[in-house]
């Protein structure tokens, strides 16, 4: 199996439900040792580009490769790990039978130990799937995408719904198989989550990758800051990217805070509770995408 | 293969551990029986033939419609999609399927021939009762694949009307409720090509120790490697659900 420096790739793909155009002649490499965070809102096509990548939709056109061949073959299949959607399992099923399973389809799967330091499950073990809490499901489903030892993993929101701990504990674990030289692709919702994990960010409007770039420089794309206030926004400041009004609270995103700041004290504008921000990921998305995130 | 044993374990435990459903599964053919074959079972050879009929029936049921159509039902959830994704072939999860289905039908039929045994004058040789036995679930793994490959290829919704109507239909035309012998011409040249037809000609071989002709297990056969490419093809071509 010819190994290119790349672990996945979509060249062209386009991928159609009816008259809806999930997949644009979306191009997408993915670099080995790399965690991508492909954002966009919901409907954008991440999940499209995801099932693509991982066989279980066909593309209508386009090439697909991962790991050097068909992600229909079940040698590649072997090599890679995902988390099931919505966290779903089937109810009846204790946890250590599902790990079981699930384990059962690789050739080398992380054993016990290295399992439960990475995923505290061990309590669960013996919890049928449907009694688990919310939190408790996430953990599976995140655990199942590395209990195979694979080499490319896909995440698919892996801390919804999870509590502080919880989500940092997980984000070790995501860190940890990264420093392994794993590779990650991280469909998401949660910039933070981004933020926190990935070394590079695609962000996918209308089935085509419209961004691309580190975290910062996504950031920088868009307005550095975020400037807020109490009152009336004014009109042709200078280095505002953009200007939003609700309930009389004005938020203004800028490359430069200071001299936008500056601008309104010379102008006489008049403000209270001024609060000045670096722009989140999320920010830098809605402004690319020019759209609601969802 | 280890897969095969690990699906079969796993599908087995999550329906052993939901007790409402696998009684009624196992049960249904033993209390029809009851209510149906013991008024028709007015001699030990009547006896006997209805309930091989009724065997075939339960086997049927069982593999047909609990394991090939269910995956209809299941095919759409996040577990199943998790599933296509992992390194295992469709014939791997359809013999973990077969084999769950068949230890059921075993169950169900056990159960059947018990009450047969009780409420009426049932009795045959030994290897009658082997013989029996062997058409019976034999039968049933072309029949769980005609299931799944219905399962795969209709609607979700429609699964569960489409395969009654097919399964009501091959039964009255495979004889297992009217005897081929009593059925006009052409329904008759019809129910020669039925698979329900083929098992229950093996059947009722048994139980009145005749001879098993080879026709019927060509027939069986073909329609294990048909039923079986459908499924596969119906797996394979699952791309789930289709909006977003």
């Amino acid at each position: 199996m010819g190994s290119p420096n790349y672990a996945a790739r979509l060249v062209k793909v386009s991928k159609a439900y009816g008259p809806t155009r999930a997949l644009d002649q979306l191009n997408l490499t993915l670099d080995r040792g790399e965690i991508l965070a492909l954002l966009g809102p919901n409907g954008a096509g991440k999940t499209t580009a995801v099932s693509v990548l991982t066989g279980t939709r066909r593309a209508d056109s386009g090439s697909v490769e991962l790991l050097g061949g068909s992600p229909r073959n079940l040698a590649i299949r072997r090599r890679i790990g995902l988390t099931p959607q919505e966290s779903g399992f089937p109810n009846a099923l204790r946890v250590g039978e599902i790990l079981r399973l699930v384990r059962a389809h690789y050739p080398a799967p992380l054993a016990d130990p290295v399992l439960f330091d990475r995923f505290p499950l061990q309590p669960l073990l013996r919890r049928q799937a449907g009694g688990l809490s919310g939190g408790q499901k996430r953990m599976l489903a995140v655990a199942l995408a590395f209990a195979g030892a694979p080499e490319l993993v896909f995440l698919d929101e892996p801390t919804t719904g999870l509590d502080v701990d919880a989500r940092r504990a997980l984000w070790r674990a995501i860190g940890a198989y990264r420093d392994d030289g794993g590779t990650i692709v991280l469909t998401t919702h949660y910039l933070e989550e981004a933020e926190a994990l990935a070394t590079r960010v695609v962000v996918i409007h209308g089935g085509r990758a419209v961004a691309a770039g580190s975290v910062d420089e996504i950031r920088g794309r868009v307005g550095q800051s975020r400037v807020r206030f109490d009152g009336e926004a004014p009109d042709n400041l200078p280095s505002a990217t953009r200007i939003e009004r609700s309930d009389g609270r004005v938020t203004i995103y800028t490359q430069d805070a200071d001299a936008l700041v500056r601008a309104m004290v010379q102008r006489g504008v008049a403000f209270a509770n001024l609060e000045v921000q670096p722009a989140s990921l999320e920010e830098a998305f809605v402004e690319i995408t020019g759209g609601g995130t969802q | 293969m280890r897969l095969v044993y690990e699906h079969f374990v796993a599908t087995l435990t999550g329906l052993i551990r939901t007790p409402a459903y696998s009684l009624v599964t196992v049960l249904i053919p033993g209390v029809v029986f009851i209510f149906i074959g013991t008024s028709v079972a007015d001699s030990r050879e009547a006896a006997n033939l209805v309930m091989a009929s009724f065997a075939i029936f339960a086997a049927l049921g069982v593999a047909f419609f609990q394991f090939g159509v269910g995956i209809a039902n299941e095919r759409e959830s996040p577990w199943e999609q998790f599933a296509h994704v992992l390194a295992v072939s469709p014939g791997t999860r359809f013999a973990a399927t077969i084999l769950a289905a068949l230890v059921f039908a075993i169950v169900a039929v056990s159960i059947l021939i018990g009450v047969a045994l009780i409420l009426t004058d049932v009795g045959m040789p030994l290897m009658s009762w082997a013989r029996l036995v062997v058409a019976v679930f034999v039968g049933a793994v072309p029949m769980a694949l005609f299931g799944i490959a219905i399962g795969y290829w209709s609607p979700p919704k429609a699964a569960l009307p489409i395969a009654n109507i097919l399964y009501l239909a091959l039964s009255f035309g495979g004889g297992l409720f009217i005897p081929p012998s009593s059925m006009p011409a052409v329904l008759n040249a019809i129910s020669g090509v039925l698979p329900t037809r083929q098992i229950g000609e093996l059947a009722w071989a048994a139980v009145q120790g005749r001879p098993w002709g080879l026709e019927p297990w060509l027939w069986l056969a073909g329609y294990t490697v048909v039923f079986g490419f459908v499924a596969a093809m119906g797996y394979r071509r699952d791309e789930g659900v289709r909006y977003r």
